[in-house]
């Protein structure tokens, strides 16, 4: 896209031969018709068909809904490739604003909110791409309503020193947890392929208030693949952890030793197994040494028969032929074979 | 310690025994609300406010609710209390947050008891480990017996204490216990409810017990009427604050 550099070209619009020529904003501008590189991702049908629906129910708006979104907009400047910033109409601004917070699951929001509000950059110490890991970590949390939208790009040549125009919306908003954003699956469900190392990937990462569905000003970085993931990996233990050619028995599990405190924070849904009242999980390797110990944790049931009796149990943690397991042990209370354990228990 | 500076669910003032590390906080209180009052039923969690805590959100943890029921017969009166666990995390630096469930609405007053540690996660170090000492527990006569994974890990500010009840001489079942805790430090003082025992009439949750530890001796009286019931072992899961923290 080119700004015309003449007033000879004053009152040109239309299009020929690929190029458009157009007046926004008091400036004469000439655009080649930009063709997609790539195949078109999920997320992006996704949003094409949101925004569609998003920009039909403008209509619907009453004329009071539609002047507030107008005085909203002649507060809020567009992005502008020279400077100068695009006016937005209200409608504009509605289905910008809307298409945001449809992509993070949220409803349509009819009324505009009341002013703008400035939304905080995001701040990280590192992203680690391997093969085997995509993930941002050393993230300063926001709190709720902040969700985190990372785009990133497939590998490109480690040669490319400007390829954000290539990134595709990996996150269309998730929570930290607690500072890292592990978003291997999502990465490889949209890009398709793993990161190949000595190749560079950009990422551009934002925060979206999706109370308003505002976003931050874009982060850009760029990383080299690495064949290793960094070392000092936080330690915790996760359904994609489990060795799936054994049985176990928990329907969800997050135990996490990442505390730098005198206690494992233990989640499991345990379902029991074999009339024995506990429940084992089989791990696809070994745990650190500092780990390995008895803990303890309290468990609430949960079964279909409307229990909540609160127990106790003990976690044995140990490494065995090259893998782990962790077996949580019912103690006190009435046992039910169906029952999530959840917080701080102390280890020794 | 410190005071709650208010809470959504009308329970009056709060007091809090603490202790504050930089990722972790020791948390004790006891206090009971009222759930058919207005603020309670209109909110959607239960909130306490407090003075800045030294960690600004935590991962979830689990504090204890507890009902009184009596029930009386031609033949005496029987006790039914009973209760479980609720989620609770540290929100932000100024409110605690407690999930609601409607579970006991019906049963109130309802008591809330906090012997929790609220811990960060992903603090680039792992899980410090404690030292596990068995628990001995001496009664005059000894006429109460613990189970074996009765124990105490004992920290410089705060202990972590689990109790397995195991059996009791037949003609002390109706008496008040009195039991010397002996590895339990001697600056704790706490209401500590006694999760389990057989709960005819509410045999969804189970009963719930209370003891008060105080100077290491361990006293309860008052207890559900299926105590006793096989496969029902009562016990308690504590995290306690000592009295040596400024």
């Amino acid at each position: 896209m080119i700004a015309l550099p003449s007033i000879a070209f004053e009152g040109f619009s239309g299009s020929a031969k690929g190029v458009t020529a157009r007046r926004v904003g008091g400036r004469n501008i000439l655009s080649v018709k930009s063709r997609p590189t790539g195949a078109t991702t999920n997320a992006q049908v996704v949003r094409r068909a949101s925004m569609s629906k998003i920009s039909k129910s403008w209509k619907q708006l009453t004329n009071e809904q539609m002047r507030e979104w107008d005085r909203l907009a002649e507060h809020t400047s567009g992005q502008s490739a020279f400077g100068q910033k695009a006016e937005l109409t209200g409608m504009n601004l509605y289905i910008r604003l809307n298409v945001n917070r449809a992509m993070a699951g949220e409803a349509l929001l009819s009324t505009a909110p009341e002013s703008t509000v400035a939304v905080p950059n995001v701040e990280y110490t590192q992203i680690a791409v391997t093969p085997e890991l995509v993930a941002i970590t050393g993230i300063k949390h926001q709190a709720s309503p902040y969700k985190l939208v990372v785009k990133m790009s497939a590998g490109q040549s480690a040669g490319i020193s400007n390829g954000w125009s290539k990134t595709v919306i990996i996150t269309p908003g998730i929570e930290d947890d607690w500072g890292e954003a592990d978003v291997t699956t999502l990465y490889l469900k949209t890009i398709g392929v793993e990161p190949v190392p000595g190749q560079k990937v950009f990422v551009e990462s934002y925060w979206m208030d999706t109370s308003t569905g505002f976003a931050g000003q874009p982060v850009q970085d760029s990383v080299i693949v690495t064949g290793e993931a960094p070392h000092g990996q936080r330690v915790k233990v996760t359904m994609n952890n489990l060795d799936p050619t054994e049985e176990n028995n928990v329907s969800a599990i997050d135990v996490d030793f990442s505390t730098g405190a005198p206690v494992a924070q233990f989640n499991a849904v345990c379902l029991g197994h074999s009339n024995v009242a506990s429940s084992i999980v089989h791990l696809d390797r070994e745990l650190p040494a500092e780990v390995i110990g008895t803990g303890i944790c309290l468990g609430r049931s949960n079964g279909p028969d409307g229990k909540i009796v609160a127990q106790s149990y003990m976690v044995w943690v140990r490494n065995y032929y090259g893998k782990a397991d962790m077996t949580f042990a019912h103690r006190g209370g009435y046992y039910v074979a169906n029952t999530e354990c959840f917080g701080a228990g102390v280890m020794y | 310690m410190f005071n709650s500076t208010g809470n959504n669910f009308g329970a009056g003032q709060i007091s809090f025994k603490d202790y504050q590390a930089e990722n972790y906080v020791v948390l004790n209180s006891k206090f009971s609300f009222d759930p058919t009052n207005a603020d309670y039923q209109a909110c959607e969690q239960l909130e306490i406010y407090v003075p800045d805590l030294s960690i600004d959100r935590s991962a979830v943890g689990a504090v204890f609710i507890r009902f009184v029921e009596d029930q009386h017969w031609s033949w005496g009166d029987s006790v039914y209390d009973g209760g479980s666990i609720l989620k609770s995390w540290v929100k932000d630096k100024n409110t605690i947050v407690i999930e609601k469930q409607p579970w006991f609405d019906q049963n109130g007053p309802l008591i809330i008891y906090i012997l929790t540690l609220y811990p960060q996660l992903n603090q680039g170090v792992n899980t410090i480990k404690g030292t596990q000492q068995r628990l001995t527990v001496t009664t005059e006569g000894d006429y109460l017996r613990f189970g074996y994974e009765t124990f105490v890990v004992v920290f410089e500010h705060w202990a972590f204490i689990h109790m397995l009840i195991s059996g009791c001489t037949y003609a002390y079942r109706e008496s008040l216990w009195e039991a010397t805790l002996e590895e339990l430090p001697a600056d704790i003082t706490a209401d500590v409810p006694i999760c389990g025992g057989g709960n005819q009439f509410h045999p969804e949750c189970d009963g719930m017990a209370e003891a008060h530890i105080e100077n290491r001796v361990f006293s309860n009286q008052r207890r559900v009427m299926g105590f006793w019931d096989t496969g029902h072992d009562p016990f308690v899961y504590a995290f306690l604050v000592r009295d040596n923290n400024a």
